[in-house]
């Protein structure tokens, strides 16, 4: 029995969390699962949410990963810029919170070097069959449960004050010139960034 | 030989997919994968979202992407079933095996331990490689490079010390 209601405890809120993103303006329930499979498509067809790509980043014997970043970043904030200047994108700065960003950057790091995987890939390698990265996922929700209890009283304080939603361009006059410059510095840094790959003995590493 | 897509082919694709989500034909906001952690977090443990203030900031974040993490799971399988057949069930990389050792106990404790520190530094961070990385540093965002610096410095120090790689 107390099973049973536990399993309708979780159908509730999993029905809620759909009547949210409907009741948003962010895309219909079908765009967002869609811009999800798409997601989940672009980088298992890479392989870049694999262990050898991303902990093989870290030991630095793999390179896909800064380099296809570096590329989608710089091309992105090119087109993002004048889609915002014309007026069919909004920006969504995130707020400068140095001791948050310093604390959590250095967490984030340590986790992603040693499980090989961030939040977004982890899912992904989890579709295609790792139940190592299953049992990160457990440990992942115990994170998300411990930040919830503890958010008033430990986490919020720790994350510091806010210096702003700044940006590069507040340190600039001519805001077209600064994001070509930034753009175009990323993809030549991918381009740049010498190609390694760590092989994968159970998948062949193809000569690309 | 495994079927897959070159970097750059990938990086044009990603760029695109996040230029969709941006754009007001599309979502009208930037593409993030960790809210959704704690969003599912209060439901699978049934925790009142009344009564934490967490619950209630990630409300909105939480459930969109608990719905685009849906998409990913589907895509993420289709993929690896049918276009890069990869699906296989493993235990242990062969990464892991080759510069770490040959336990699945140590390759599972340390994953659940990884994942834990994911989340935890992700929150207090605001984000994490797509909602910093890519979404933030495309918007030339400061908070994305502060924390896309520590990531990248943080990351490569673990990843020699922990894989002992010398040289």
């Amino acid at each position: 029995m107390i099973f049973l209601t536990y399993i309708s405890d979780v159908a509730e809120g999993l029905k809620i969390m759909f009547e949210n993103v409907i009741n948003q303006p962010h895309g219909s329930l079908g765009l967002v699962f869609l811009i999800g499979v798409m997601f989940g498509g672009i980088i298992q067809y890479t392989r870049v949410d694999k262990f050898e790509k991303i902990a093989g980043f870290a030991m630095l014997k793999d390179t896909i990963v800064p380099k296809m970043l570096f590329l989608t970043v710089g091309l992105a904030s090119i087109a993002l810029y004048f889609f915002m200047d014309l007026g069919i994108a909004h920006a969504h700065i995130k707020p400068l919170n140095y001791q948050g960003l310093i604390i959590g950057g250095i967490l984030f790091g340590i986790g992603m070097a040693i499980l090989g995987k961030c939040p977004g890939t982890g899912p992904i390698s989890i579709a295609e069959g790792r139940i190592d990265v299953l049992v990160a996922a457990i440990g992942g929700l115990i994170g998300g449960l411990v930040f919830t209890l503890l958010y008033d009283d430990f986490f919020k304080p720790l994350m510091g004050e806010s210096y702003g939603k700044t940006t590069i361009f507040d340190f600039f006059q001519d805001k077209e010139l600064t994001v070509l410059i930034f753009g175009l510095a990323l993809v030549l840094i991918a381009i740049a960034i010498p190609k390694l790959e760590l092989c994968d003995k159970e998948e062949d590493c193809p000569n690309l | 030989m495994t079927n897959r897509l070159t970097w750059w082919m990938g990086g044009i694709l990603m760029a695109f997919l996040l230029l969709l989500t941006f754009s007001i034909y599309g979502a009208d906001r930037p593409i993030g994968a960790s809210t959704y952690v704690p969003y599912l977090a209060g439901i699978i443990f049934n925790l009142d979202p009344d009564k934490y203030s967490y619950l209630q900031e990630v409300k909105e974040h939480g459930s969109w992407e608990g719905v685009m993490l849906l998409g990913a799971l589907f895509g993420g399988f289709v993929t690896s079933v049918f276009i890069t057949k990869t699906f296989r069930l493993s235990l242990i990389p062969s990464g892991w095996k080759q510069y770490k050792n040959n336990s699945v106990t140590s390759r599972l404790l340390w994953s659940f331990f990884a994942g834990f520190l994911l989340i935890i530094g992700a929150r207090l961070a605001g984000g994490c490689t797509s909602g910093h990385f890519m979404s933030g540093m495309s918007q030339l965002a400061m908070s994305a490079m502060v924390f896309g610096g520590v990531v990248m410095v943080t990351l490569v120090i673990t990843g020699r010390k922990f894989y002992n790689i010398k040289g």
